[in-house]
């Protein structure tokens, strides 16, 4: 906490997150000191954390302040120009395939084909995941985010809403331990909102979560951590329960919009 | 089977359903190569000395190189347009598995065109009697066709990523595919000049075999980086 | 603002290729080397007995530039695969020198090819296995520019440029055995496997004009890479003081 300058985080109720589900491996996420640079542009500068098994990180921050990247990066889609980050007792560097294994990710691009059918799509990637119960799970999903009834329909009919839903289905078939969100519910209708909240609600205790979002009721109700970035570092991070009004007062504080380079 | 072979099947099953869904891209491929055809004819319609069959062979590869241009600028437009290319790199699946699905995929719709385009191509132009020399121009064909789609497959991985996806590719392929050209053009005019024989045509194939392992082998050593972040 | 003008500070220090010394050497040195193969070729080696005469003696610039030329295509293909392997950005640097030098010695082949094809044999150009290979590198390693254009982000830039820049040069070969599959032309073939076809003499000339245009091409490359050094640093200070 000294590295960024910021206050002792408050006590909070209970011990680490995700009580009775750590292994004693190690955290689930680790994140220790990583940097990006872009050409010459630095976009994350020394950057660490860690996320316990079952814990949930809401990570916030103004625009372009690396969070996106930071989640690229533990999402192995991006590599860090300098630093470590281990996801599952995994070195993502040296081990990146069980990394990807455990790891779902969903953002507001839903990566699904379009001229493929729901049905179709979801056999892709339990194809490329190599999930063995492929044929009950895709149904089981299906039902879960209420599409059967568009099972063989070709996805470009879809609205944002189903894609969206039909996304999470994609994300959770390979059973990830890891669920990495990246503003998820940019531009859902408040039908799609609402199963999605449903949805994380259910598999909470089953996961450990980092989601970017810019929603801080969102954001704060399922956290029970939060980090904001600004210009690439951290400058706040809390374990514990926030409350919503004091949240907004402390990133009033410590983000400053349009900051020198 | 393994997860190399199932992600392998998958990712070619995915690209060729998704194709004869719109049929979009094997339809302009197959108008725009016969369109071609029909142009080099009057372009080259002469009477007198000069006989056609000399020019048909590298004709014949002139359209299917050009055709096949249009194919590999699509080869990522999925994965591009709709953003999925991170799905597919999310996937704990090989890169370069990645890069031989990509290529199977162009090389059977080249072959697609080809096939509904040589017997078009042996209408318009009546060369000499091909049935007797099938085999070599099936050797031919079935060689170049994948340093075609090898080399394209990589190159269009490249340029995918690029501001003017389109506009590149012809740029950085056509004077790297000059050789193979060269090859197959020769050995096709052999083959509609009436040179009997698989082993007239033993150089040239011999040339292309070897064209196609070193860029399968470059493209094997460098995929990693060329479709990386 | 202030971290701008000491960024400015530190950046002006003078690449090390650009200070006097070394650089002034090989260039004093290839000089020399020229001069003596040059007057070795006009004055010492016997005119050429066959029907080219005295345009013959334009082999001694011919050979050596189209020598340099693959040279420094070879230059950028092992700076390609050392930026792929080290990430360090002054290969991408040393790439685009090499390139640019090798698309500067491609054309003068092209040129002198063609001066030489028109005094020897009349015409300006024949499609012979070395001139076209040339011909085609040309448009080739044009390409390389051109993708680099197309490209804002530098690591990603010089990633795909390195990767050309191998490509590329595993093609230059392969293109000249293709160009050699088809009937030969008139371009005579100077240097065979049993010996070369010359008088000792011409044999001396040759190598030390060979030699002398190396070093000219290691000078250059030197000036050349400076150059890129210092418009990479003068673009970047550009965009940091532009904001």
């Amino acid at each position: 906490m000294a590295r960024d300058g910021t206050p002792a985080p408050a006590p909070h109720a209970g011990g680490e997150p995700g009580a009775g589900a750590a292994t004693g491996d190690g955290p689930e996420i680790l994140v220790e000191g990583i940097s990006k640079v872009f050409g010459r542009r630095d976009v994350l500068r020394d950057v660490s954390f860690t996320v316990e098994r079952g814990g949930f990180l809401a990570l916030f921050g103004p625009n372009g302040a690396g969070k996106t990247t930071t989640l690229r990066i533990v999402a192995t889609l991006l590599s860090p120009s300098s630093g470590a980050v281990r996801v599952a007792g995994h070195d993502l560097k040296d081990d990146p395939m069980p990394v990807r294994r455990a790891i779902g990710f969903i953002s507001h691009n839903p990566l699904l084909y379009r001229d493929l059918t729901a049905e179709e799509n979801l056999r892709f990637y339990a194809d490329m995941y190599g999930v063995t119960d492929d044929g009950r799970r895709i149904r089981d999903l299906l039902e879960r985010v209420e599409l059967s009834h568009r099972r063989f329909d070709v996805v470009r009919t879809f609205s944002k809403g189903m894609l969206q839903r039909l996304a999470i289905a994609r994300a959770l078939l390979h059973r990830p331990r890891v669920l990495l969100l990246d503003e998820p519910h940019s531009g859902l209708d408040p039908h799609a909102v609402d199963i999605l909240d449903g949805l994380l609600d259910e598999i909470r205790s089953e996961h450990t979560f980092i989601m970017v979002t810019h929603s801080l009721r969102k954001g704060l109700e399922l956290a029970d951590q939060v980090m904001i970035l600004d210009g690439g570092r951290i400058v706040f991070r809390q374990t514990g329960q926030v409350a919503e009004d004091a949240f907004a007062a402390v990133y009033r504080e410590h983000v400053h919009e349009g900051a020198l380079v | 089977m393994s997860l190399g072979m199932r992600q392998y099947r998958a990712m070619v099953r995915k690209d060729i359903i998704a194709e004869l869904r719109t049929k979009e891209m094997v339809v302009s491929m197959f108008l725009f190569v016969v369109l071609a055809m029909i142009v080099f004819h009057y372009a080259f319609t002469v009477r007198g000395s000069v006989r056609l069959s000399l020019l048909t062979g590298g004709m014949l590869w002139v359209v299917f190189v050009f055709g096949a241009l249009l194919g590999l600028n699509r080869s990522f437009v999925h994965e591009k347009d709709e953003g999925c290319l991170d799905g597919l790199l999310l996937c704990p699946v090989d890169r370069v598995t990645i890069f031989l699905a990509k290529t199977t995929a162009n090389l059977v719709f080249l072959a697609i065109i080809q096939l509904l385009a040589v017997p078009v191509f042996l209408l318009f132009f009546s060369t000499s009697d091909v049935v007797s020399n099938l085999p070599g121009l099936l050797a031919v064909v079935v060689v170049a066709d994948i340093g075609i789609t090898t080399l394209g497959t990589l190159l269009a991985t490249i340029s995918m990523n690029t501001r003017s996806r389109d506009l590149l590719l012809p740029i950085i392929f056509l004077p790297l595919i000059i050789p193979l050209l060269i090859a197959a053009a020769s050995g096709t005019a052999k083959v509609f000049n009436g040179d009997a024989g698989l082993s007239s045509l033993l150089g040239v194939l011999t040339f292309l075999v070897v064209y196609d392992a070193v860029f399968l082998v470059l493209a094997y050593g460098t995929y990693d980086f060329a479709i990386g972040e | 603002m202030e971290s701008a003008t000491s960024a400015v500070a530190e950046t002006t220090a003078r690449p090390e290729a650009m200070r006097i010394g070394v650089t002034t050497a090989v260039f004093a040195a290839a000089g020399v080397l020229l001069a003596v193969g040059l007057l070795a070729a006009f004055w010492w080696a016997p005119t050429d007995a066959s029907a080219m005469g005295f345009s013959q003696k334009i082999l001694y610039f011919h050979a050596p530039i189209a020598w340099c030329g693959l040279l420094s295509f070879g230059v950028a293909f092992v700076a390609g695969i050392l930026y792929l392997r080290r990430q360090d950005a002054k290969y991408d640097l040393l790439g685009v020198a090499a390139v640019r030098l090798g698309l500067l010695f491609s054309g003068l082949v092209m040129a002198t090819g063609m001066i030489w094809g028109k005094a020897a044999w009349g015409v300006f150009w024949a499609w012979e296995p070395r001139l076209t290979t040339f011909l085609i590198a040309c448009l080739l390693y044009a390409g390389y520019f051109v993708l680099r254009s197309t490209v804002e982000e530098e690591s990603r830039r010089a990633t795909y440029a390195a990767l050309f820049a191998i490509i590329a040069f595993v093609d230059v070969p392969i293109t000249f055995f293709a160009t050699r599959l088809l009937p030969e032309g008139l371009h005579p073939v100077v240097i065979r496997p049993t010996g070369t076809g010359m008088v000792a003499a011409d044999a001396v000339a040759l190598f030390v004009s060979m030699a002398g245009m190396t070093l000219l091409l290691v000078g250059m490359l030197r000036v050349e890479l400076g150059i890129e050094t210092l418009r990479e640093e003068l673009h970047y200070l550009k965009n940091r003081l532009g904001r």
